[in-house]
């Protein structure tokens, strides 16, 4: 038995209809299948350059740039050899024969995928796991299949691991999760946030619909795990998560169609508080003696996901009619800002997302140093005080921007991006969570 | 669908009037002024006049863009399909009744115009788009109403001055002196770009506006002129949403129907 009554309309990223009357709690990240195995993917998949190893034992170049140990080489074939080293690693990482383990070649031996079996997670209480299994498991592998002596031996750590454990995280190392080091959390439940919104936006494939979806998707599973989305508020981020980051009742698509051609942000947030009317979200409570109306609402949980969805049409329209990524601090401020005054009634998040986007702005302009959009998440210091309503924002605009940054999503993100998008449930969020939720919408 | 009539900002006062006008783009700003386009991109200084735009990226159509459904239903502006750079003209106002308060900039500016950067400082507001669309939104932005040449300052760095006491002609201070009073024309002339560079040639933006009109025109409260708490629609609309946002950060499901 359902615990909320709210139903709704499950949409692709091109505005198609897939589903009807779909209880919201079929895509909760505690009931949907396709939610949690994001979330164990992204634990369990980790991405190898061996490349990079290989020319890092070649120059001696080990744990960060220019650190250069002199006379300290080995020269060996990795790349050329890419497919022995995934069946080794694999064996190496295997819990039994038939488990789940993968190593996939990429880019002609350049790139390894691996996906460390769910045991060896299930195994331990911290999601670093897929890393170190991976990093330990490539060590071994390369020292038996190179015949790495025991003089050598240090400088493959060194070329795997990075400068860790001199370093808290592994520095220049060649092994990467999407997840940072738990250290780098800013507080309990924040890893599925610390993820920077470059690389959403490459593993999606620059596609705004999908990079918008796996952004709320983690930002909203994150909100279960720091205790956010429990009680009186688990029905604001459940809304939230369907209506801006799942595009439920194609809220998303209709807001950006309406305004495709020729519309202004402040259109964009009058097309919202239209389609709130009419749907029966808001309704008139008082004309003042100008005539303006304040509105009011029985479902403020509603609004605010009416509101959210606006807010990444907003961005989409803005950022994406500029092709430029750093339009959407000023979208964040001044999307709330215009739909407060035509209602009445507060903007998305209650007010959090425009106290971000006040923040965020500063620190994406090069006024008080901070970097381009790309860079930024939910653990960052700036803009993790909106309860997950304000990254997936800022992740689509990553993906809308056409190349305007110097410091560009796919240098920041480097190979984790590139590699995660092999993951179809990564790179197509949208489709698969959607089909989670038909198959268990009877049991919710 | 019934049909719905934007509102734009809530408030009895002619200030809170005047806010709803300029935001509301059915509403045409009043021409007051010719610059030429040769002297507004002088102003600004970003590339010589007849100069060709320079990019950042190829055109859209020479470099492909990503299977994306947003994309192919957004319509870039002009300067995105071209790969233009982005770049800013930045205003001072006064806070002696010029027509728009900083906050005002950006309201205005989403709703009248599209694929715009606008941040509020205290002191300046930047405005940033690719820059064949920005020369286009500047010249709206001199040329009307909105700009006043005495209290309004074009001003792309060293902004300091919106709070300072005006001259003797009823200038706003510049420490960088780029705008002066021309009294035998009565005219403001700028004799340097926005930066601060001098220009070849002085560009006149006009006559400043009376002391009495920019009263009636100012979207800004003073205590001197209009005041923030006369206006109690717009004292009502403030501390309801501050009661909103507040008692919805303690229980959004309990708040209903007010």
């Amino acid at each position: 038995m359902a615990k909320y009554p709210d139903k709704i309309d499950l949409y692709d990223d091109r505005g198609r209809v897939f589903a009807s009357k779909v209880p919201v709690e079929a895509v909760s990240p505690l009931h949907n299948p396709a939610i949690q195995k994001i979330v164990s993917y992204i634990k369990q998949c980790v991405s190898v350059n061996l490349e990079g190893i290989e020319k890092a034992l070649a120059t001696g170049e080990v744990g960060g740039k220019w650190c250069i140990i002199k006379g300290r080489s080995v020269k060996l074939d990795l790349t050329k050899n890419a497919e022995s080293i995934a069946d080794s690693l694999k064996k190496c990482l295997q819990v039994t024969k038939d488990d789940d383990t993968e190593v996939k070649v990429l880019k002609g031996g350049k790139h390894l995928l691996v996906k460390v079996p769910a045991k060896r997670l299930n195994a331990g209480v911290e999601y670093t796991t897929g890393f170190t299994a991976t990093a330990a498991a490539l060590c071994c592998t390369i020292v038996e299949n190179f015949k790495v002596n025991l003089w050598d031996a240090d400088l493959i750590h060194a070329a795997v691991w990075g400068r860790y454990p001199q370093t808290m995280e592994p520095l220049g190392g060649n092994v990467s999760s999407l997840l940072s080091v738990p250290q780098q959390n800013e507080g309990m439940g924040y890893a599925l946030r610390n993820v920077p919104c470059a690389h959403i936006a490459l593993i999606t494939k620059k596609n705004a619909m999908n990079a918008a979806a796996l952004s709320a998707i983690m930002e909203q599973a994150a909100m279960f795990e720091m205790g956010d989305a429990v009680g009186n508020f688990e029905r604001l981020h459940l809304l939230g998560l369907a209506y801006q980051g799942l595009n439920a009742n194609n809220l998303v698509y209709d807001l950006v169609k309406e305004n495709a051609k020729t519309g202004t942000l402040g259109d964009v947030a009058i097309s919202t508080v239209k389609r709130a009317l009419a749907d029966g979200v808001i309704k008139p409570l008082e004309k003042k003696p100008s005539g303006y109306t304040a509105y009011t609402t029985d479902d403020l949980n509603k609004w605010n996901a009416y509101a959210a969805a606006g807010l990444l049409a907003g961005t989409m329209i803005t950022c994406g009619s500029a092709r430029s990524m750093q339009h959407c601090p000023s979208v964040f401020i001044y999307f709330n800002d215009l739909i407060e005054r035509e209602t009445g009634l507060p903007g998305v998040d209650f007010g959090r997302v425009a106290g971000t986007g006040v923040e965020m702005a500063f620190f994406s302009h090069s006024i008080y140093g901070g970097g381009n959009p790309a860079v930024f998440h939910g653990n960052h210091i700036v803009t993790r005080h909106s309860k997950g309503f304000t990254i997936p924002c800022v992740a689509a605009a990553v993906a809308l921007d056409a190349g305007t940054v110097i410091y560009t999503p796919e240098k920041i993100s480097g190979v984790v991006g590139e590699t995660l998008s092999e993951v179809p449930e990564l790179r197509e969020p949208l489709r698969y969570v959607n089909e989670a939720a038909v198959s268990i919408m009877g049991g919710v | 669908m019934t049909t719905y009539k934007a509102q734009y900002y809530p408030g009895e006062s002619k200030i809170a009037k005047n806010r709803k006008k300029y935001m509301d783009p059915s509403y045409k700003l009043k021409k007051l002024r010719t610059i030429s386009d040769d002297d507004l991109v002088k102003l600004m200084g970003h590339r010589v006049p007849g100069e060709a735009y320079k990019s950042v990226h190829p055109p859209l159509e020479e470099m492909g863009e990503p299977v994306c459904p947003i994309r192919e239903l957004v319509e870039p502006t002009p300067g995105a399909k071209a790969g233009d750079r982005i770049r800013y003209i930045q205003f001072t106002d006064s806070v002696y009744f010029t027509p728009l308060t900083p906050y005002m900039r950006a309201w205005m500016g989403h709703t009248r115009y599209r694929g715009v950067d606008i941040g509020v400082l205290s002191g300046r507001v930047p405005l940033e788009m690719r820059e064949r669309d920005l020369e286009k939104v500047a010249k709206e932005l001199v040329e009307t109403e909105i700009f006043d040449p005495a209290r309004c300052g074009i001003r792309g760095a060293t902004v300091h001055g919106h709070s300072l006491r005006l001259d003797e002609n009823g200038m706003m201070f510049d420490a960088l002196r780029r705008f002066v009073f021309d009294k035998k024309t009565g005219e403001v002339v700028y004799v340097k770009d926005q930066i601060g560079v001098p220009l070849d040639k002085p560009i006149s933006v006009g006559k400043p506006i009376k002391e009495e009109e920019l009263r009636e025109m100012t979207s800004e409260y003073r205590v001197d002129g209009v005041p923030f708490r006369q206006d109690k629609e717009m004292i009502e609309f403030v501390q309801r949403l501050h009661m909103l946002r507040t008692e919805a950060g303690f229980d959004p499901n309990k708040v209903k129907g007010i």
